[in-house]
């Protein structure tokens, strides 16, 4: 209870600086998740029909995912600095495999007759895809998108390591200064926010899903 | 004679080398107004042959041509919405409702909304769903019924001279599928469309077509014919057992009771003298009379041994009637409904319930007879 | 594959050969550009003492033992854990779980090890508690998914013939699901070898420790250095657990 108390006081009492750090984590989420987004979903829909382009484009972005987020975010250091950019280019390789994966599968899982019937009554390929296959594949492939902005929180914290800014910084300060006043205190809220957030981005999505998905196949 | 609306000239589809073509060098033409149905054995090439006309499959070699039209000259997705396409899995859109399903190619055709919004309604109404319980509705709230119901107005909302039906009643359980042939033949008389319909149901085929074509593996035709005409003179021997054993019971389905010679048993009205209806009865050479009531309507099959048994009034004795036969039926109604019947014959009855007089097996086995 | 739920109904053929020879091209490629800065770029003295050899070779061993303990760890509790929560009795837990699970991926693994530091002291004991908990959710998640998707009608069949629940579980529903099981060992393996470069936060080694070096001291090579060489562990380890699904998995499946 104590440590509850002390652990809103330095939340409140630093709220500037808790409000960048929370900025520039939610920043990474929007930035790699837009952009990681359309990548996937493009490179799914484009590779849908070939069998070959299609398993080593997921295999491929499943090595990302394999490679330590550490690693990950270093090894481009020499190309591109330190700051926000190897943050956001680890991040970005990161987030591709559950939405690509999701959008292959959602892809793959609609009802032949019905594109058939689309096909049929006279809907150009491109008219099919806009307006049937996409509409029909988007629940699955915003769960994909869900586990993607899951791992990008938690792996964002990692970005303090390399001058990335992020939620991180609390954990990083809190355990350099351990065991000072206030440390435990900081690397708790740096934890915490990181979850406090997800369940703000996973009520969004949650939002977003009743918004956009057809009552007809929620 | 009139062009005919569909021709195919020598088609062929092949997939591959080496591969037997699903399609061989097929020549078949498609009058307008007629419903011809393509039957044959699974993996006849039926369903290819009716796809190369929309061109879901394009032909490998021969053409194909739409009112006087080569198809290949259209861009093939216009070309489709110009064509309405029912196919067994229907394939209505889950995440759209009926009426946005329906407006389909209307909108594709750039329709006004008005006019859109009205002829939904309509063809809810053709297809016998009320447009005002199911516009709102999506695909998984109904039956396969009435999911293929709206499949059916589906292609029809953009009012196209040609439907392609690849079995559109196949995934339907028997009795609703009885009930949406029916409909669908009543639908036909009043619109008469230019229909191509696939089946491997033969029986389905002699109900639906005015012409059917029996299919060889290649699309090849075996015969093409009225469903009559077939059954009487089946080509050869892959027809013949195509067609099945009960040839003549298949054809059942082809006449109607009106065809047949009504037998008239004596009739007795009540209120009726005891005396007087066992004369009536002893006169004739039936056993059994008919009651009707003061409606003209049969209410009960009166025998001699009923009369005798005076302990009960003539309206109560005897049995009654309980099923009974309207010209419209077909003779195969009417052989069912004669083998339920008690006595071995049907009343038959005109709309309203009145008597016209009966149908025997002897009456039956003329009419079949005296078409050879 | 670290904290995704394996998709194994689309396991094609095709997609298990790719999984084979992706994941050692990578490697090899990493191998290269490692070789490369080692021989081609400007490598002081500095960095020589930060990729001395028996330091790299601790780091090395640092690392399998964080990577396998934690592993085992994990496997050891995750697994009867996810067995027990698809039993009959808890549908509701089981349920709870697989969702909260999935927000339970955004826990930074960096603030778990340091909070479990903050208690447990530095070494690298705190570290392979801290990368269990880590990798529990995600394998758990797997375990009680895979389980899940056994075919129920098979499940029916084996009572329905008289099985027990015991015989069940051990006769259908474990060899059924021992691929996405394996899965998920897999990809505790590859989670816990990938965080052990953070152990050097708290004391724990690992080959973080050249990575961090790197970074403070500003030495690029060390950096690239030490993250190909953890990258290719992990890497290592992800194909040799990709060879035990495929070889593990029971016949005719």
């Amino acid at each position: 209870m104590d440590f509850l108390l002390s652990l809103l006081e330095f939340a409140f009492g630093r709220q500037e600086q808790v409000l960048e750090a929370l900025a520039q984590h939610v920043g990474y989420v929007v930035s790699v998740l837009v952009t990681a987004g359309v990548f996937a979903i493009v490179t799914g829909i484009v590779t849908r029909r070939n069998q070959l382009a299609r398993e080593l484009a997921l295999s491929i972005a499943s090595v990302f995912l394999t490679i330590p987020s550490l690693a990950l975010f270093v090894i481009f250091i020499p190309l591109v600095g330190l700051g926000f950019a190897p943050s956001f280019i680890a991040l970005f390789l990161y987030s591709l495999l559950p939405i690509l994966r999701n959008t292959i599968t959602g892809l793959d899982g609609i009802d032949p007759g019905v594109l058939e019937s689309a096909k049929g009554m006279g809907l150009s390929p491109l008219q099919v895809l806009l307006r049937v296959e996409l509409p029909l594949a988007w629940p699955v492939i915003l769960a994909g998108i869900r586990v993607s902005s899951m791992l990008i929180v938690g792996i964002a914290a990692i970005a303090t390591l390399v001058a990335g800014g992020g939620l991180g910084d609390f954990i990083k300060s809190g355990l350099a200064r351990l065991p000072l006043p206030n440390s435990l205190e900081a690397i708790w809220l740096g934890t915490i926010l990181c979850l406090l957030l997800a369940l703000v981005i996973d009520l969004i999505l949650q939002a977003a899903r009743l918004a956009t998905i057809s009552k007809g196949i929620r | 004679m009139s062009e005919p609306l569909i021709r195919l000239e020598s088609v062929s589809k092949s997939y591959g080398s080496g591969a037997e073509p699903a399609v061989r060098k097929l020549t078949l033409e498609v009058e307008k107004g007629e419903v011809l149905v393509l039957v044959g054995p699974s993996g006849c090439g039926k369903s290819t042959t009716l796809r190369l006309i929309n061109r879901l499959i394009e032909p490998t070699s021969g053409k194909i041509f739409l009112n006087g039209e080569d198809v290949t000259d259209v861009d093939p997705s216009e070309l489709r919405r110009k064509i309405g396409y029912v196919i067994q899995q229907v394939g209505l859109f889950p995440h759209r409702t009926i009426a946005e399903n329906i407006a389909t190619v209307p909108k594709l055709l750039g329709w006004d909304k008005a006019k859109i919004e009205s002829r939904i309604d309509e063809m809810l109404e053709l297809v016998s769903m009320d447009p005002e319980t199911y516009r709102d509705r999506y695909p998984k709230e109904l039956s396969g019924g009435q999911a293929q119901r709206v499949g059916v107005a589906r292609a029809l909302a953009a009012d196209p001279d040609v439907l392609l039906m690849d079995e559109p009643f196949g995934a339907i359980d028997p009795i609703t599928r009885d009930r949406l042939q029916n409909e669908f033949l009543r639908l036909q008389q009043e619109l008469k469309k230019t229909i191509v319909f696939v089946t491997h149901d033969i029986d389905e085929a002699i109900k639906m077509g005015n012409r059917i074509a029996i299919l060889r593996e290649g699309s090849e035709i075996a015969q093409l014919d009225t469903p009559e005409a077939i059954l009487s003179h089946p080509a050869d021997e892959f027809v013949e057992s195509f067609l099945g054993s009960g040839a003549i019971l298949k054809g059942l389905t082809l006449k109607k009771v009106r065809d047949i010679d009504l037998h008239q048993v004596p009739t007795l009205t009540a209120p009726v003298a005891r005396d007087q209806a066992l004369k009536a009865l002893q006169d004739s050479p039936d056993q059994v009379a008919v009651l009707l009531d003061d409606k003209e309507q049969p209410t009960r099959w009166i025998d001699e041994k009923a009369l005798n048994r005076t302990s009960q009034p003539i309206e109560k004795s005897g049995r009654p009637v309980t099923v009974n036969l309207q010209p419209e039926d077909t003779l195969q109604d009417a052989l069912t409904t004669m083998l339920q019947s008690s006595v071995g014959m049907a009343v038959v009855t005109d709309r309203k319930g009145k008597y016209l007089g009966c149908c025997t097996i002897e009456s039956l086995a003329k009419l079949i007879m005296s078409e050879g | 594959m670290s904290t995704i739920s394996p998709n194994l109904s689309s396991r094609t053929p095709l997609s298990e050969r790719l999984d084979l020879i992706v994941s050692p091209i990578f490697a090899v490629i990493l191998g290269l550009i490692g070789t490369a800065v080692w021989l081609y770029s400007d490598i002081d003295s500095i960095t020589e003492d930060i990729l001395a050899p028996e330091k790299l070779q601790r780091q090395l061993g640092e690392t399998l033992v964080l990577g396998f303990s934690s592993s085992i760890l994990v496997i050891l509790v995750a697994i009867p854990l996810g067995i027990v929560v698809t039993r009959k009795g808890f549908p509701r837990l089981k349920n709870f779980l697989v969702d909260t699970l999935g927000l339970a991926q955004a826990l930074p693994a960096y603030g778990l090890i340091v909070i479990f530091f903050s208690f447990m002291g530095a070494g690298i004991t705190t570290v392979i508690f801290a990368l269990a908990t880590f990798s529990l959710l995600p394998v758990l998640r797997n375990t009680i998914v895979g389980l899940e998707q056994v075919d129920k009608s098979v499940i029916d069949a084996g009572r329905g013939m008289g099985y027990t629940s015991r015989q069940i579980l051990m006769k259908i529903e474990l060899p059924l699901s021992v691929e996405v099981i394996i899965a998920g060992i897999r990809t505790a393996i590859v989670i816990n070898v990938g965080m052990s470069a953070l152990a050097f936060l708290v004391g724990g080694g690992g080959l973080g420790e050249t990575i961090n070096s790197g970074l403070k001291l500003d030495r690029g090579p060390a950096i690239l250095i030490g993250a190909v060489m953890v990258a290719i562990l992990a890497l290592v380890f992800d194909f040799l657990s990709a060879l035990a699904q495929k070889y593990l998995k029971p016949k005719g499946l």
